[in-house]
């Protein structure tokens, strides 16, 4: 039995100790919005933010992760209002999409750290794969969610009277 | 071809409760009759559109969605006809039936980008017909005349009493109107639809990790299925032993296949690990000798045999002869594979009423045929139901991960099975695009003209269809190239080595281009001729291919800036006719040692009437990205019979980084539509090769870059 906290809620699962995260989010839990690419750590696409950093959830076993907070894309926004997912419907980013799940997690992991990327740092960041070749507009998706989440930001700071 | 059942055909149908569907019943004619033939009425507007109660309009597509935008562009078409609200749409995928075979070429597949050029006008007759009938319906019910209404945004309008009703408050009755034979349609100038910005039907769900791809499929009680099969082509499975499987966590049971075994179990890691406890022995098959080396050199043994001829104009061995100066060049590319995003995959469940089948698929009635064979039932008892693709390229048209999963789903007392590849089966037993050669030999006259041109083209395995008697396949973007050369000779010959080949995002495009568009470059400075004014002196006669390949050409060049190019970058240009469209690239180049340097790359494309300007500008770029892998360091290499590669470390695709600035551009046309989801693939090699020779002075006859000791950076301001 292995304990999982995922996008703020604990789930307890019954998987051997050597399960990748990413076939226990989607076998188990039914999370299938974490794509399977490669299985290797390469591409990208099983992307999960565990403690706020992006992981491949393919080459991490649940016995590393207990209990630590994990986010999976279904766990951005209820209602697909994330500044990120908002700025990737604004580009009209995906093409097939199975690898914009990694992209979009990857880009909020960027930002969180960095609020306003350079094309140099979004360039070291993401390395996630899209064999559709939607990177220009990733490229351009990013800098339109810093742009958003920085005026929420500001939106959101106490007005001082 | 297959006929529709009426219980597949009704749940079709029924994709919406409570409304109506135009007609439920199929003549018994409708898969009778020529498909293609110019005056009919169109196909029954109720298999490709319903209308809910509630007002919803249902689009079933016959085209898939794998990222191309099938799921968008199609319902415009219709919807430009329908006067309904975009708001209302829902998109279905249409299930295996011949109604759904593409008017274009028969068959219901969504490959060679045929989707909006082969539905482009079918799919506004249903559109136009459904408006009418829904027009007629009100009129009749207000005893008015339809002549007299209007339709607008799902209402219909009678304006001289002011009258109006939706869409679906009237369908029910619409559907008792007979189909028109020959609705008028819309002229471009009156498009609201067609050639606007609309957001793609698709995209929302792909931002939250709601859209369903073949591999997100959940059926209660369903199994987990992992497949190795036999490395080398052709090989078969001897023998297996899975003692060491007994007592595993999860593990089911193992199904022998014909060229290796499946491993079911719970959970599909359970099946994954219990998969590497199976011994398998082999029979390798003929081809385990098979190398990269040999494929080669089979290629170009194939330049000493005739092959046969698919373009013969004017006497190539004479105007040679004449020639003031001759060049001679041989080029080549390797095997590639597709590496779609989403591995291989299909969830089926088999019955004693038959059989389901679910997956991300390019053809869905090669998936229903496949899955009905391995059971040996009849088609019609095979239910096919399309999920999203992750990523199609040509790859999802086979139906052998369908047969797998129908294999094991047979041994499992009904319950269903979701069976996955590895990337790594993934990358080892694709359908490949083939290896080819072409060996040129050119004439310039006195004047620096190009007066002979003999291409031998080799393909390493090859599709033989085509028109009896017609150019093979393979020579597609040499044999009709739109240059006009006097003395013009294309041979083709198939050295079918057994290795299996398939479709590629572009075909032929993606490798031909690269080779006669690079030999062109390598004429023009043989010629001492600017390399952009040597193709527009070929294209000066009156045919279409010229005219518009031309503009495309003239386009690209004031787009660059090509009169006054940077001084030492090297600039490399292309254009060609692909899949009804014409294309070209221009590439601007610089080089620091043995790094070539991308500055920028600006693409073209006339792709006659734009249906969804947005989306082709995607398709263009994507295109170039998928190119752009190939020839930087895309090769697939044989060994002792079996693929080398096994994953994205030593089958690496192009990374963000290394994504170039890109300028797309859609040229304004009035022409039929062409294609546009594989076009973009083919420019970017001849364009790039054509720039490092600009700049460097070295020409490159094979791809990939990799194997020149030439890397590369893409340059960001």
């Amino acid at each position: 039995m292995v304990v999982l906290n995922i996008n703020g809620s604990e789930h307890r699962i019954d998987v051997e100790a050597d399960t990748p995260l990413l076939w226990a989010l989607r076998d188990e839990l039914q999370l299938t919005g974490t794509k399977f690419g490669c299985g290797q750590g390469l591409c990208g696409a099983c992307t999960v933010l565990l403690n706020g950093k992006p992981v491949r959830s393919c080459v991490v076993p649940v016995s590393a992760v207990a209990a630590q907070p994990i986010v999976t894309i279904e766990g951005l926004s209820q209602d697909k209002s994330h500044p990120v997912q908002r700025a990737w419907v604004a580009e009209s980013v995906p093409q097939c999409g199975y690898c914009q799940s990694g992209m979009i997690l990857s880009t909020v992991a960027l930002l969180n750290s960095k609020p306003n990327p350079t094309d140099a740092e979004i360039d070291m960041a993401v390395t996630n794969i899209c064999r559709c070749g939607t990177y220009n507009r990733v490229r351009k998706a990013i800098h339109r969610a810093a742009q958003l989440q920085s005026g929420e930001d500001a939106a959101a700071k106490p007005t001082t009277v | 071809m297959t006929h529709i059942t009426r219980r597949e055909f009704v749940c079709a149908a029924t994709t919406t409760l409570g409304g109506l569907a135009l007609s439920l019943e199929l003549p018994a004619q409708e898969n009778a009759r020529p498909l293609a033939a110019a005056a009919r009425p169109p196909r029954i507007p109720s298999a490709f559109l319903q209308i809910g109660a509630d007002d919803s309009i249902t689009i079933i597509t016959p085209a898939v969605e794998m990222g191309q935008g099938g799921h968008t562009s199609l319902p415009m078409i219709i919807m430009e006809e329908l006067g309904g609200s975009w708001k209302q749409v829902v998109v279905s995928d249409a299930p295996a039936a011949a109604i759904y075979n593409n008017p274009m070429f028969g068959l219901q597949a969504t490959v060679g980008s045929f989707s909006v050029r082969g539905w482009y006008t079918e799919l506004r007759r249903i559109g136009a017909a459904a408006r009418i009938m829904l027009t007629q319906a009100a009129a009749h019910s207000w005893k008015v005349s339809a002549t007299d209404c209007t339709v607008d945004d799902s209402l219909i309008i009678h304006a001289p009493s002011g009258r109006k009703c939706s869409f679906g408050s009237i369908a029910r009755l619409a559907a008792n109107m007979p189909v028109p034979q020959d609705p008028p349609l819309k002229t471009v100038a009156q498009y609201k639809v067609i050639g606007h910005p609309q957001p793609r039907t698709d995209i929302p769900d792909k931002v939250d990790g709601a859209a369903r791809f073949g591999i997100d499929l959940i059926l209660p009680d369903m199994l987990y299925a992992a497949v190795k099969t036999c490395p080398t082509f052709g090989g078969k499975l001897k023998s297996f032993d899975d003692s060491a499987c007994r007592g595993m966590p999860g593990y089911q049971s193992t199904v022998p296949i014909e060229d290796g075994v499946i491993v079911v179990a719970r959970s599909y890691w359970q099946a994954r690990k219990a998969l590497e406890r199976v011994k398998v022995d082999y029979d390798l098959g003929k081809l385990a000798g098979l190398d990269s080396a040999k494929v080669s050199q089979q290629l170009h043994a194939g330049f000493a045999e005739p092959g046969i001829v698919a373009r013969n104009d004017g006497d190539v061995e004479s105007g040679l002869a004449r020639a003031a100066k001759r060049l001679e060049a041989t080029y080549e590319v390797p095997y590639l594979a597709h590496a779609c995003m989403e591995p291989m995959n299909c969830t089926a469940q088999v019955t004693n009423e038959g059989c389901e089948v679910w997956c991300g698929t390019q053809n869905p009635q090669a998936a229903q045929t496949g899955a009905a064979k391995t059971l040996g039932i009849a088609p019609e008892r095979v239910r096919v139901h399309v999920q999203y693709l992750g990523g199609g390229f040509g790859r999802r048209g086979e139906a052998d991960f369908v047969t797998q999963a129908v294999s094991a789903a047979k041994t499992t007392n009904g319950k269903p099975v979701k069976l996955i590849w590895s990337r790594e089966e993934d990358i080892q037993h694709d359908f490949y695009r083939p290896a080819a050669a072409i060996r040129f030999r050119g004439g310039l006259n006195a004047d620096g003209k190009l007066s002979a041109l003999e291409c031998k083209v080799v393909s390493a395995s090859a599709p033989s269809f085509g028109r009896p008697g017609g150019p093979p396949f393979f020579t597609e973007a040499v044999a009709d190239a739109n240059y006009d050369i006097p003395n013009f000779r294309v041979t083709g010959l198939n050295k079918d080595l057994g290795v299996r080949f398939g479709f590629w995002r572009s075909v032929n495009h993606s490798h031909n281009p690269f080779m006669i568009e690079g030999f062109i470059d390598e004429l023009a400075r043989g010629a001492g001729q600017d390399p952009y004014q040597f193709r527009r002196a070929m294209l000066q006669h009156d045919t279409e291919g010229a005219r518009r390949q031309l503009a495309v050409l003239d386009f690209l060049a004031e787009k660059a800036n090509w009169k006054q190019r940077e001084p030492g970058h090297g600039y490399g240009i292309s254009a060609f006719a692909a899949f009804g469209s014409y294309i070209g690239t221009i590439v601007e180049v610089s080089m620091q040692g043995n790094v070539v340097k991308v500055h920028r790359v600006i693409q073209a494309i006339d792709c006659g009437i734009a249906v969804h300007p947005d989306n082709i500008i995607a398709q263009m770029e994507g295109g170039m990205a998928f190119g752009l892998t190939a020839v930087l360091r895309g090769k697939i290499t044989l060994q002792n019979g079996a693929v080398v590669q096994t994953n994205f470390n030593d089958y690496p695709a192009l990374a963000l980084l290394e994504m170039p600035r890109v300028e797309s551009y859609i040229i304004p046309s009035t022409a039929a539509p062409g294609g546009v989801g594989e076009p973009g693939t083919g420019p970017i090699a001849p364009a790039l090769a054509n720039a490092i020779y600009a700049a460097s002075g070295m020409r490159l006859r094979s791809l990939p870059l990799s194997e020149h000791q030439l890397s590369y950076k893409a340059v960001r301001i």
